[in-house]
């Protein structure tokens, strides 16, 4: 079983099938091609992108609908080619798809997520992509509204 | 911002260099050809802003703060949470990182 050393995580065993392939990497990191999925119970619901490729490249990423319940992702023909997903299934509802979004702490202040570039994986053929959402509206710098902290300033 | 109106088959000029051409002009996009010195490098602005992002997110986080944020998101709307169990088979690691 293959190991890997992770920036969150000390050494990690994964199964070969594990990794999810790149095939461009994601801009600023054209040569990551794959990266392990990582969560944990304890940081539910953020999970983890870590690259095979360097144990300091780990992005903390969120599930886009719990960052924004209402998230839509419009995949291209080229995007749902990359990600090896068949026609009849482009749509985001396909059970096949996860899309995350990236997360960004800010200091002194609540932490971003980027939903204009989601992460999008197909979880039955181990592909990624990163689908830039043009024309969506969607903000590269979504500040996430955190719920309990509002109630503590109430 | 300098602003002109060209038809498809028309072009314009960046200094003597570059030559920006208008090769179709459909309802929603408009496609174009440019030429320009090879040493040039041309991006869509998009995936440069998500290169500027992809690189602010991968350097910032350390582990109290994800400590932190995931007890915030934890104590939020507990169906949204549930509903992520099947993300993937689980990968084992260790436990103790937080």
């Amino acid at each position: 079983m293959p190991t890997l050393q992770t920036r969150y995580f000390d050494q990690l065993h994964y199964g070969d099938g594990d990794p999810f392939r790149f095939a461009a990497g994601i801009p600023g990191f054209e040569d990551h091609t794959a990266f392990l999925l990582i969560q944990q119970p304890k940081t539910k619901p953020l999970v983890f992108l870590q690259s095979l490729h360097d144990p300091a490249v780990c992005f903390v990423a969120l599930p886009a609908r719990v960052a924004d319940p209402e998230y839509r992702l419009e995949l291209s023909v080229e995007e749902a080619a990359a990600l090896d997903l068949p026609e009849a299934e482009m749509t985001q509802d396909s059970p096949d798809l996860l899309s995350l979004v990236l997360l960004t702490f800010v200091e002194n202040a609540d932490p971003v997520v980027n939903l204009m570039s989601p992460i999008v994986l197909n979880l039955r053929a181990r592909r990624g992509i990163q689908a830039i959402q043009l024309g969506s509206n969607y903000s590269l710098r979504h500040t996430l509204t955190l719920e309990s902290q509002a109630a503590t300033c109430s | 911002m300098l602003v002109m109106r060209r038809r498809a088959g028309e072009s314009l000029l960046l200094g003597s260099e570059i030559e920006i051409e208008i090769l179709e002009v459909g309802p929603t996009r408009v496609k174009l050809g440019i030429i320009a010195p090879p040493q040039l490098a041309i991006s869509r602005k998009e995936v440069l802003l998500t290169r500027a992002a992809n690189l602010t997110a991968s350097q910032n986080q350390n582990p109290e703060m994800l400590a932190w944020l995931s007890r915030k998101l934890a104590s939020q709307d507990t169906n949204t949470v549930n509903s992520l169990t099947p993300l993937t088979k689980p990968t084992e690691f260790p436990d103790n990182s937080f």
